[in-house]
């Protein structure tokens, strides 16, 4: 048994946003281990897999979300690991900002998250076993010009994730981040490939990040040895 | 959310006040001997001599959520607008909150 597949076995991993990009890349890492995975997402499955349960549910409405884990309940009895990858992105001048992506990247972004982790909080309760990983971002820290909204969710991520991490605590739940940098995903494609270059040219590790190097934190954040880790941001490529 | 077959015919007073009383059980099953609450009807929830901290009172708020709507096919909130701007608060005690979740129009 590798390391990987001690941690997913036995587990339902519920990954939001797991049609595409990175929720579809951790998605496959838990599948290829071994651990059974929910999707949560708009569209439909994009991942064919015997352990691969898909809900379309947009996580930007609280009553998809609900409906979503109703849905669940009736297939899981447990779920182990929650990550919120789900994320939507416009890079724009904050006076040329739709104002209407902008609520969409609040509601995406943190008001999904929080809905996802609140309504799975309440199902861990029971098993006193828990952990969410946040797809926290290099925004954060690197504060691009265009990504006022966006590096603003994925700090409020940060900020709400380590709030919930003490109120759950004692359930025996930890709330952590992985702070991402440049991958290639269609996210990162909306994005000019220049601005991008220079993004990564001035990173610590100034390269793109792999897959593996995001299977490697999340791979931390979710073993049972991590059980005395909480409210932290990893993030990857040196930023901070 | 709202779905599921609707049957609230069974959600009378001492239908809910047990689901109430089973959610302070609950948190007694995680206590230790000398440490378990007193269930009875008048088991104080909520206030300056409330007999739970407060994520025993989440978590009780939690079950009951879950209980009474899976009973009453209906989704009930205890935590909105409406229960927090109550003259008396609904979680002062367990009859408190028994007569409150009866007082909801989702389960008239």
């Amino acid at each position: 048994m590798s390391d990987a597949a001690s941690i997913y076995e036995g587990k339902l991993t519920l990954i939001t946003g797991s049609r595409r990009g990175i929720g579809r890349m951790l998605a496959e890492h838990v599948l290829g281990n071994g651990g059974r995975v929910a999707g949560f997402a708009r569209g439909e499955s994009t991942i064919d897999h015997p352990d691969y349960v898909h809900l379309q549910v947009d996580v930007a409405d609280p009553a998809s979300v609900q409906s979503g884990f109703a849905e669940l309940k009736k297939v899981a009895d447990a779920v182990h690991i929650v990550v919120n990858n789900a994320a939507v992105l416009t890079s724009q001048y904050s006076m040329i900002m739709p104002p209407a992506a902008a609520h969409a990247m609040v509601n995406t972004n943190l008001l999904g998250a929080f809905m996802v982790s609140r309504e799975a909080a309440k199902w861990m309760r029971r098993s006193k076993w828990g952990r969410i990983v946040n797809i926290s971002s290099m925004a954060v820290g690197l504060e691009p010009i265009g990504d006022s909204m966006y590096a603003a969710t994925k700090a409020g991520l940060t900020t709400m994730g380590n709030v919930m991490a003490k109120e759950l605590a004692p359930l025996n739940i930890t709330v952590n981040a992985l702070g991402v940098s440049a991958i290639a995903t269609d996210m990162l494609a909306q994005l000019p490939p220049d601005k991008i270059g220079e993004v990564v040219a001035g990173l610590p590790l100034a390269r793109y990040a792999e897959p593996d190097d995001l299977f490697n934190v999340f791979d931390f954040f979710a073993s049972e040895r991590s059980s005395y880790i909480t409210a932290q941001t990893v993030y990857l490529g040196g930023v901070n | 959310m709202n779905d599921i077959t609707k049957d609230n015919s069974l959600l009378d007073h001492a239908a809910v006040q047990d689901i109430v009383l089973q959610a302070l059980e609950t948190i007694n099953d995680e206590r230790d001997a000398d440490d378990k609450l007193v269930v009875s009807p008048e088991t104080r929830l909520f206030g300056a001599d409330a007999e739970l901290d407060s994520l025993a009172l989440v978590s009780v708020i939690v079950d009951v959520e879950e209980a009474v709507s899976t009973a009453s096919g209906q989704a009930i909130s205890l935590t909105d607008d409406r229960a927090m701007s109550q003259e008396v608060s609904p979680f002062t005690d367990v009859e408190s909150l028994t007569a409150y979740i009866l007082s909801l129009p989702e389960l008239a």
